[in-house]
């Protein structure tokens, strides 16, 4: 008796993909919520600052930004790998802030006014309010995007300089001191980001022109430094005067996190670390009063 | 059923303009026009409903939510379709609409597969990877249309959504609203200053006027039968006083008759009276009929009617036609 199943002509093998037809439907399933919403401006604020998904002539200066951030530690590390110890000693992690500090606060002038005003400009603004953000979970958005976009440049040159340093048999010995160096790492660079995150959010939303807000970061920080020059070495008032130096005063701030006593040692500590508080506390408070008078209507 | 927007005594004082002025209205299921001059208070009236701004005084609430209190919970539940043509001209079409599919709460995989689906929706399925600036001003609004739709709300505010379109495309996009409704349930509220297409596709009027409520109700009751016949005649080289000759007919039958060109609205007596007095007064005088129905009202006549009042329209059935001076 002939086997009828055996008979069959063999099936081809079936792919594992299929055919899903579908067209709008209804969609009853998870919402990720204001957390959600949050994530998700703020990821995409950061692609549009670095250009990503953009035309080729938005990635330019973001990328130059960038690159230009990380040339020391490269050079560094190579100078450690390449010429024998003692000879030539490398900068502190501290003093590695001084050769990109330019480079961060350009960023920084770059990142604020993309990242705000551009909402403004192009009608995104009265969109968002349209979805559960309200302003202040719109704003926090907004502070973590560039927040996190100027960590590219605070956070990363350093840590590729640990870590160049470490596979050099140069960098901290042991585990415990290795830590200790990353946690000062992090916490310079998200102190460095978060005053320069609130200063520049600051000029950014009181102008509609990319181009003014980022003049007017940088035209702050670069008068700071000539202004509190002035008031204490030309006009001989109190050295608390440099701490209008709002150039100055992250980075000051780093060499205390390092336990280093920085260029302005005669001022304490603690006014280093109040005033970087009030720049950073004082921006956002400018942000937040403007944007509660904005009249978002349509 | 329970209303989409229902507010009470609502009061939008901005500096200097009273932009809504103590509005009572309920808003029920359906495709609703909104629908006023510029300056009425539409624009106003949205975003309160959207919650981006506070009423001065006076109650809102939307799909059972109040929008200043439980805005995030409220909007994720809302579409909105802005008026302003400004769009972020470097993104994609695609882009746009699944990053605001995101924000909304989709996750990223039901969100790309949704912006597309939404763009194959309003039309824009081929065109979907093209940049928003070098769209016309078309494809833009569809696109606000897609972005609106694309995270599934329950109800979606579009702002003059056809605004800047020729007839062609405003024939599209007013065909593809109602298919969103229709199809999918999702109720519409769309602003509009052209009140035929207003006519066309809404179930719905809330009419204002400088900040105040014209008018409220289903567009049945609003637009429909008015009361009255209307007849057009056509002009006959033999008989050069016909239609002065049916027109007194009807006076003299106790019918009113008011004429535009060689159309003749007649009333003033129950309507199956008319059309038998009409067709009588029409063959003895020789005239030729080319049409004889029911007087249909139009919203036009909310704003421009006979005495250039909302008030002066009889009163329909049951939707409630609130005078303009609310003393």
């Amino acid at each position: 008796m002939t086997d009828l199943a055996s008979a069959e002509p063999p099936q081809p093998e079936r792919a594992a993909a299929s055919i899903v037809a579908r067209g709008f439907q209804r969609y009853d399933g998870e919402r990720s919520g204001v957390a959600g919403a949050i994530r998700s401006v703020a990821w995409q604020s950061i692609r549009a600052t670095l250009g990503i998904g953009r035309a080729g002539r938005n990635k330019i200066f973001p990328v130059m930004s960038v690159a230009i951030s990380y040339v020391p530690a490269i050079v560094f590390i190579g100078i450690a790998v390449l010429i024998p110890s003692g000879i030539v000693d490398g900068p502190t992690y501290a003093e590695y802030y001084g050769f990109i500090t330019a480079a961060i606060v350009l960023f920084a002038a770059l990142v604020a006014p993309e990242v705000l005003v551009s909402d403004r400009r192009n009608g995104m603004l009265a969109l968002y309010l349209s979805t559960p953000l309200h302003r202040g979970t719109y704003l926090a958005s907004k502070v973590l995007a560039v927040g996190a976009t100027l960590g590219l440049v605070t956070l990363g040159p350093p840590v590729l300089v640990l870590l160049g340093y470490t596979f050099d048999g140069s960098g901290p010995d042991g585990l415990g001191n290795w830590l200790v160096v990353l946690v000062r790492i992090v916490v310079s660079g998200v102190a460095i980001s978060a005053a320069l995150t609130s200063i520049s959010m600051a000029a950014s939303c009181l102008t509609d022109r990319r181009a003014f807000a980022a003049i007017g970061v940088v035209l702050l920080v670069l008068a700071s430094p000539i202004l509190a020059s002035a008031l204490v070495d030309g006009a001989e008032l109190s050295v608390n005067w440099r701490l209008l130096d709002v150039f100055s005063m992250p980075f000051e701030l780093v060499f205390r996190i390092f336990g280093e006593p920085g260029n302005f040692p005669e001022v304490s500590t603690t006014a280093v670390l109040a005033v970087n508080i009030a720049w950073t506390a004082g921006g956002l408070a400018v942000v937040a009063w403007r944007y509660s008078r904005f009249v978002i209507s349509r | 059923m329970t209303p989409i927007i229902q507010t009470q005594g609502l009061v939008m004082q901005f500096p200097g303009t009273l932009a809504l002025d103590r509005l009572d209205l309920t808003i029920p299921a359906g495709v609703t026009g909104l629908v006023g001059a510029n300056g009425a208070g539409k624009t106003t009236l949205i975003s309160l409903a959207l919650g981006l701004l506070k009423p001065t005084t006076g109650t809102i609430r939307v799909l059972e939510l109040d929008p200043g209190a439980q805005g995030p919970q409220l909007r994720a539940q809302i579409g909105y379709g802005p008026e302003r043509n400004l769009l972020p001209d470097d993104l994609r079409a695609y882009d746009f609409v699944r990053h605001l599919a995101e924000v909304k709460g989709l996750p990223r995989d039901e969100a790309r597969t949704r912006a597309s689906d939404s763009l194959y929706l309003v039309g824009l399925g081929e065109e979907r990877f093209r940049a928003l600036g070098t769209m016309s001003t078309g494809q833009r609004q569809r696109v606000k249309l897609a972005q609106a739709i694309a995270a599934d709300p329950r109800f979606i505010v579009l702002d003059e959504p056809t605004d800047g379109l020729d007839p062609v495309q405003r024939d599209e996009m007013l065909n593809i609203i109602v298919q969103i409704n229709r199809n999918f349930g999702i109720d519409v509220m769309l602003s509009s200053h052209v009140l035929e297409e207003v006519e066309r596709i809404c179930d719905n009027v809330v009419a204002l006027d400088e900040g105040r409520l014209v008018a409220q109700g289903s567009m049945i009751e609003l637009a429909g039968a008015s009361g009255g016949i209307e007849l057009e005649l056509v002009d006959v080289a033999d008989r050069p006083h016909a239609i002065d000759e049916v027109i007194g007919s009807l006076v003299a039958s106790g019918a009113t008759v008011e004429r535009t060109g060689f159309v003749l609205a007649v009333g003033g007596r129950p309507d199956d009276e008319l059309f038998d007095i009409a067709g009588a007064a029409v063959a003895a005088a020789g005239a030729r009929l080319r049409r004889l129905g029911q007087r249909r009202r139009t919203l036009d006549d909310l704003f421009t009617g006979e005495s250039g009042s909302a008030a002066s329209i009889d009163p329909p059935t049951s939707a409630a036609l609130i005078d303009g001076n609310p003393s």
